[in-house]
């Protein structure tokens, strides 16, 4: 095996150092963006120069937020759109990568199948709302149901492609060994297919929001959604852009978990 | 010597919507134990059908393919090794070597010894728990040779497993190979449309035809006992490689 190099030449001291500073440069843009276009925002509105009526200010969010915190309302929005889009996240995940293992396991299902799944993926899931609602009823329900909705079809749809795509002479390799069917799932076809599994938590997440969201538009009595909603009706812009600003560092924050799981799989 | 595998007069048809295609046209011959029989012919002749049909992953349309004497086809004696070394990225050379014994539900104690020695034996046991992208291609095709032998196969089934290797790699490990293979005192079938590569490894070569195949010829060869890149210095290598050459330049210019 390679020895480790331990001195090294000053090329290389030359080439980290970039390294580093690009790096730097790249977070202090970052940075300078948000930074540039809060204060331009702020500016805008304090010399009137745009209505902060309509378009509000990042001072008046904090303010709302501030009184929103105080009066703890914050939270229980937060937490009940918190709590709608993970469990919908969940039951859209397990059960629509069981479906994909399934419609896997058997071609004439699978055959069967594939135009209703190819309807229900184009389908805009809102259609579905006033039924939805008449099924399980205006509140919690319906909305996680939306979640779900949006997330499974998806789901089943990218898994069951990323285990029809298995390399087939590896399956080939596994039969010359005698492996059954079920070997076959369990050492070849599911953990080749993590990548593409990580992949579809990412696009859940970003979707698993769309659905509560949109099924608090429809039916609600909390939520940041409902805030979203309420907030137009009363021309309260401050609350809409407050809501929305939670909604973006909740969706970041999932983002980020998925990826922390992404990174303890490779390794 | 005992016969491990016997062809009567097998024939084989690939089914289409369209199609009838006829592989293998009335194929005859047999395989004994410890002999390295390699395989062949223009390509698409059916050479990897051949090994399908051996490997029990198809069964003839008519005719008989018997394994120690038998049509029912027991895997458990064969090894395949393909033309990728078909490796699991996801897990470590050691966990790729014992794939096959995961497999089982027998008692792999034993085997797992060999495995070990096997690592020992040919240089590999450093990476044992390394990741196979981290290996050469060489290194790759060795682990893909020991996960078959550790299965400890009466029958090995070779699916041009050198092709995707340079030029050099492909005949140390050609080398290797049949070193190992030797001295594991196993049964071998190659099939490979590289003519030296046939001569320089085999005791006994059979030619087919273009499709559908057809035992043109078989030769046995007299250059056992030294390795096969010795063997393609031999003042007799010359002459089998422009006999199966003339005979598969001839076979395409009839079609």
């Amino acid at each position: 095996m390679k020895k480790k190099i331990t001195n090294f030449s000053l090329a290389h001291k030359k080439y980290v150092k970039k390294l580093k500073k690009d790096k730097f440069l790249v977070i202090f843009f970052r940075i300078f963006v948000l930074v540039a276009f809060l204060g331009l925002w702020e500016l805008l509105t304090y010399t009137k120069a745009l209505d902060p009526f309509f378009v509000s200010s990042p001072s008046r969010i904090i303010k709302q937020l501030e009184s929103m915190i105080s009066s703890g309302t914050l939270f229980h929005h937060t937490f009940v759109t918190l709590y709608e889009t993970l469990i919908g996240f969940l039951i859209a995940t397990v059960l629509g990568y069981l479906i994909a293992v399934g419609l896997w396991w058997n071609e004439k299902v699978r055959k069967v199948f594939e135009p209703y799944i190819v309807v229900l993926n184009s389908l805009p899931k809102i259609a579905l709302g006033p039924i939805i609602i008449l099924w399980v009823g205006a509140g919690t329900n319906a909305i996680i149901l939306m979640c779900v909705l949006i997330c499974i079809v998806i789901t089943t749809m990218s898994m069951l492609s990323a285990f029809l795509n298995c390399d087939e002479g590896k399956i080939l390799l596994l039969k010359s060994m005698n492996a059954n069917k079920f070997q076959i799932l369990w050492k070849l076809i599911l953990p080749a297919s993590m990548k593409d599994f990580i992949s579809v938590l990412k696009i859940n997440v970003g979707m698993s929001f769309v659905g509560s969201i949109m099924g608090e538009y429809l039916t609600s009595k909390a939520g940041l959604g409902y805030l979203i909603v309420y907030g137009g009706q009363i021309f309260k812009i401050d609350l809409v852009m407050s809501a929305t600003f939670i909604l973006c560092i909740l969706a970041y924050l999932l983002y980020a978990i998925v990826s922390l799981i992404e990174k303890k799989y490779r390794n | 010597m005992n016969e491990i595998l016997k062809f009567e007069n097998v024939n084989y048809f690939y089914q289409t919507k369209d199609d009838e295609i006829f592989a293998i046209d009335n194929l005859s011959f047999n395989v004994l134990e410890n002999e390295f029989v390699s395989i062949v012919g223009p390509s698409g002749c059916g050479k990897t059908t051949i090994l399908s049909l051996i490997a029990g992953l198809l069964s003839p349309s008519s005719g008989k393919v018997m394994l120690d004497g038998s049509t029912k086809i027991d895997r458990r004696k064969i090894g395949y090794m393909f033309q990728r070394d078909m490796l699991f990225d996801w897990r470590s050379v050691w966990k790729n070597i014992t794939l096959g014994l995961e497999l089982k539900k027998e008692d792999v104690k034993k085997k797992l010894e060999l495995a070990e020695e096997l690592l020992k034996k040919y240089n590999l046991y450093n990476f044992k728990n390394k990741k196979p992208s981290s290996l050469s291609g060489g290194m790759r095709q060795r682990v893909a040779l020991i996960r078959t032998l550790v299965l400890e196969p009466r029958l090995l089934l070779l699916d041009e497993p050198f092709s995707a290797l340079d030029y050099q790699t492909r005949l140390n490990l050609c080398d290797d190979v049949y070193d190992i293979i030797k001295k594991e005192k196993k049964t071998a079938i190659l099939v490979t449309h590289d003519i030296a590569e046939a001569i320089s490894m085999s005791d006994k070569i059979i030619v087919l035809s273009s499709r559908p195949a057809r035992v043109k010829d078989e030769i046995t060869l007299n250059l056992a006992g030294k390795t096969p890149l010795k063997k393609r210095d031999d003042d007799s290598f010359r002459g089998y490689f422009e006999k199966i050459w003339g005979e598969l330049t001839n076979e395409e210019k009839n079609n």
